[in-house]
């Protein structure tokens, strides 16, 4: 009931900052089309007046790749490098505005004005770029740990290949029942942070896992439950990205449209996670 | 002559030459192997003694024999296989060869000492893959030659077609193998003589359609299957058992042995088909079972029936990948081991690609040494064929609703995005292609022009062309040359001389000669016709531009132009403003071409070869010229892009 509680109010919560989110939202949409753009204009370049892209129509065809020749290379080059440049700048993105969510979040009541909440992403960017980095090593490590370690051991004894599919799926398992905690420990050291002003990264940290062991249920539970929705969701969102092949203008607008509600949605739905997490640490 | 050496042939009393697997003699069957074996599977040797015979059905006697030793590629980092370093053996235990202990004529002379190793083809000392037999007597016209051999045959590791992995045996070329004896006029050839190649990194092999008698004693937790029809299978007691097969009337006999096999069997009209596979191959064993089918069908119909009332087909495990994608015509291997997802048809087109080779090589039996194009590449062109009509609406490799490659692309891409296409010939024997190019050329590229021919003469057309060389050089022998002479027969007949009096000024360019195709639609030029005056046939003509936007005169031009060596005949579609479609053709010789239209109407856009039928040009995308392209699918990849990119921050960015 507690924990049904808990995620009704996060939920809440991420609704009534939706100014702050689609805030959040115009700033990636607006930085990936100026890494995407140039690829569209180099791709249009390649094929000047030609036909040719009417094979596209239906899916990308590789039989055409050769024909598109060097210039491939580039494109493949610079699709590589821009989508590395973008993970680069988003991180910075995401990192700087959770500064603020986490500040909204925290607070007992009332709201942020734009400007209070760009003030507090900036207050908290520099212990939140921290965290978000050393949180990221520990769940590479965690990876390594459980998925990475076993397979090498087992490839080392048989002598074999890597072991493939199914016979990992108990790794997988322990791994996705696992992560809840990380994700938890990074949330509450947020939360920490924005409530207490403190910008002394282990400590927050060191705040999480209490938060953690003082409630572990409730907090295991509640991220548990809003990862495994957000999980869903993104899975949803790819495979209609990827399987949907709009071949005219209107529609492509509409399939451009309706990703962007996707990624607005995905949006909202991680600031639940961050609100859940804050409200499982305040409640009583 | 030929007709009385015959008949001599015939009455040669072997018990071998009976029937038991076809209804009769489907060829010569000139020479013939009776073998027992022995595995041995923790020395990986195979202990043979055989009776191997060969008939001199040349006019001349023959003083000397020629043998392949294939397995001696093996034996050490000198040899011609090995040299280039494509393989080298895992250990001293991997090491491979076969020796002679014994060998005598059926009279029981010895003649060990007339055993040497010879290079005809690179003169490399250290290579023994070919034996040459000096004979004490020559055979006579219309003689038999039969040889008694006692051999140990050691498999190599890692696995290249042959060898073994743990348990796993794959048991190929493995005994000593005369060559082909060609006469004068066979493939060209001036004068008799042995055609016996050693064995290059590549290059396959050649022979004639023999009988086969194998048996084979192992271990009986061992699962064994060949390319022989089952005969029995003999307890010896002591844990070990007897496998007894026999073959008629093909190219050459391999057998497996895994004691992990499952053995899985099919009927298709009177053939019985049998897959081993592993435990993981099992999910994969239906749709291996549907390809092999198809192609049975496709074939079947297309070229010739399938002879034989047998077939096994192996999917190798991982560890005996190394066996994988090989033809031994009533035998082959496939790939994948179950571990191919199953929306990616890799499997099921090696399945196509191997099975085939039951035709094209091993019931025309061409020299893959001398002119791996004629096996492979029109191998590779029927596979694509096949696998293209039965999977995925023409995009037979890869379906999905946002990724798609057809077979006959995939291996179109391999010729034209291969920075050496221009390199050599395309009828270069298999060792000699320059650069790594050999199975860029023998595949690729020889399959691309097929598809070219065919685009050119239709496929009605071209099916009669195989029908037809089916026909003529079943359980032969064909050369290039021989193919030819049935590609100009056909299309005289059905086409008279439309494409000129042969189609040879075709195989000049794309076989014998080393140029590409492109040509490119260089653009639309529309000029609004002012106004005019002038004498046409003694009357004098004026036109004045007219106010009606309905009534002016526009000169529209088409231009293309010729970048590449290579000319063949070209259609080119011509779209108008008025939604008015015409389609032109052009002899493609010259190094530009413009047509021009007067009238009310504007060219907007123009295609050269609007239905894909050239797959040789080696640019798709300067084919065709408009004057507003639409570039939907651009837009959509920027979105999708965007898209991905900002999910993609979201979720790693905690
Ligand atoms: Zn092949």
């Amino acid at each position: 009931m507690k924990l049904f509680e808990t995620l009704k109010k996060g939920a809440v919560a991420a609704a009534s900052s939706y100014k702050l989110i689609l805030l959040i939202w115009a700033t990636t949409m607006v930085s990936a089309i100026a890494v995407g753009y140039p690829l569209k204009s180099f791709l249009n370049i390649i094929f000047g007046n030609s036909m040719a892209m009417e094979r596209f129509t239906d899916g990308f065809d590789i039989g055409l790749a050769g024909d598109i020749g060097r210039p491939l290379g580039g494109l493949m080059a610079a699709v590589s490098a821009g989508t590395l440049l973008y993970s680069f700048i988003g991180l910075l993105i995401m990192t700087f505005f959770a500064g603020g969510l986490f500040r909204r979040f925290t607070m007992s009541w009332g709201g942020l004005t734009v400007s209070e909440f760009l003030k507090a992403s900036a207050n908290n960017f520099i212990p939140f770029l921290k965290l978000a980095l050393i949180m990221m090593l520990v769940i590479g490590a965690f990876t390594f740990i459980i998925i990475g370690l076993p397979v090498i051991i087992i490839m080392a004894v048989s002598g074999r290949n890597m072991p493939g599919g199914t016979s990992l799926y108990p790794l997988w398992a322990v791994w996705a029942l696992g992560m809840p905690v990380w994700i938890f420990v990074a949330d509450a050291s947020r939360r920490w942070i924005a409530a207490t002003g403190s910008r002394k990264t282990f400590r927050a940290i060191g705040a999480g896992f209490r938060a953690l062991k003082e409630k572990f249920w409730l907090s295991y539970g509640t991220v548990l439950v809003v990862v495994l929705i957000n999980s869903a969701f993104i899975a949803i969102a790819f495979w209609y990205a990827i399987t949907k092949t709009p071949d005219r203008g209107i529609m492509i607008f509409l399939f451009f449209l309706f990703t962007q509600l996707l990624v607005i949605l995905r949006l909202f739905m991680k600031a639940w996670r961050y609100a859940s997490v804050c409200e499982a640490g305040s409640s009583r | 002559m030929r007709k009385c050496i015959l008949v001599l042939m015939l009455a040669v009393p072997f018990a071998m030459s009976g029937q038991i697997v076809v209804d009769a003699p489907l060829s010569d069957r000139l020479t013939g192997y009776d073998i027992n074996a022995v595995l041995n599977p923790e020395s990986h040797i195979v202990s043979g003694s055989m009776s191997a015979w060969w008939v001199n059905n040349s006019s001349q006697p023959v003083a000397e024999a020629m043998m392949h030793m294939y397995l001696n590629a093996f034996s050490s980092n000198k040899t011609s296989f090995s040299s280039g370093g494509r393989w080298t053996a895992s250990g001293d235990e991997g090491w491979g060869w076969v020796k002679i202990r014994t060998m005598t004529d059926d009279e029981g002379n010895d003649l060990s000492g007339s055993m040497n190793y010879v290079s005809p083809d690179d003169g490399n000392e250290d290579d023994r893959t070919v034996l040459r037999l000096d004979l004490p007597e020559p055979v006579e016209p219309g003689d038999t030659l039969k040889l008694m051999i006692t051999f140990d045959s050691r498999l190599p590791s890692p696995i290249v077609r042959t060898g073994y992995a743990d348990d796993f045996f794959f048991v190929a070329q493995w005994f000593p193998k005369f060559g082909v004896y060609e006469t004068a006029g066979m493939r060209q050839r001036e004068a008799d003589g042995w055609n016996c190649h050693q064995f290059h990194p590549h290059s396959e092999f050649y022979a004639n359609h023999s009988v086969y008698n194998v048996s084979v004693t192992l271990p009986d937790e061992y699962v064994a299957g060949s390319g022989g029809k089952l005969i029995e299978e003999i307890d010896l007691g002591n844990n070990l058992k007897k496998v007894v097969w026999r073959a008629e009337d093909i190219v050459d006999f391999a057998w497996t042995a895994w004691p992990e096999y499952k053995v899985l069997t099919r009927k298709w009209k009177n053939v019985d088909i049998t897959l081993l596979t592993s435990e993981k191959g099992l999910s994969k064993a239906d749709a291996q079972f549907e390809a092999v089918m198809y192609a049975l069908e496709y074939l079947g119909e297309k070229v010739g029936p399938y002879p034989w009332p047998h077939l096994t087909f192996v999917d190798p495990p991982i560890i005996g990948a190394g066996s994988g994608g090989m033809e031994y015509t009533t035998l082959f291997t496939s790939m994948g081991g179950g571990v191919v997802p199953s929306f990616l048809k890799i499997s099921e087109m090696v399945t196509i690609h191997e099975f085939g080779h039951a035709y094209f090589m091993g019931i025309m039996a061409s020299n893959e040494f001398e002119e791996p194009w004629l096996d492979e590449g029109i191998n590779s062109y029927w596979e694509q064929r096949i696998v293209d009509h039965y999977y995925g609406n023409g995009y037979g490799l890869l379906r999905l609703s946002f990724l798609k490659i057809s077979d006959t692309d995939q291996g179109r891409l391999g010729y034209i995005a291969s920075p050496s296409r221009s390199v050599s010939t395309n009828d270069l024997p298999s060792w000699m292609y320059p650069h790594n190019t050999y199975s860029m050329m023998s595949y690729n590229k020889a399959a691309t022009w097929l598809h070219t021919l065919e685009g050119i003469i239709g496929t009605a057309t071209m099916d009669d062309v195989f029908r037809e060389y089916y026909r003529r050089w079943s359980f032969r022998h064909p050369s290039g040359q021989d193919f030819i002479a049935v590609v100009n027969d056909v299309v005289r007949k059905e086409h008279g001389d439309s494409f000129g009096e042969n189609m040879n000024w075709f195989f000049d360019q794309v076989l014998y000669g080393n140029g590409i195709c492109d040509y490119r639609l260089s653009g639309i030029t529309v000029k609004k016709i002012r106004s005019y005056s002038g004498v046409i046939d003694g009357d004098s003509v004026t036109y004045t531009s007219s106010d009606r936007k309905s009534d002016t005169l526009y000169l529209s031009r088409v231009s293309i132009e010729r970048i590449g060596e290579v000319t063949l005949p070209l259609e080119i579609l011509i779209g108008f403003d008025n939604g008015d479609e015409v389609m032109e053709t052009w002899d493609g010789k010259g190094s530009y071409k413009d047509f021009e239209y007067t009238g009310t109407r504007q060219a907007v856009w123009a295609k050269i070869d609007p239905l894909d039928k050239l797959d040789l040009d080696v640019n798709r995308i300067n084919n065709s010229w408009a004057e507003k392209p639409k570039h939907p699918a651009s837009r959509r990849m920027m979105d999708k892009l965007v898209f991905y990119m900002q999910m993609l921050i979201s979720i790693f960015t905690i």
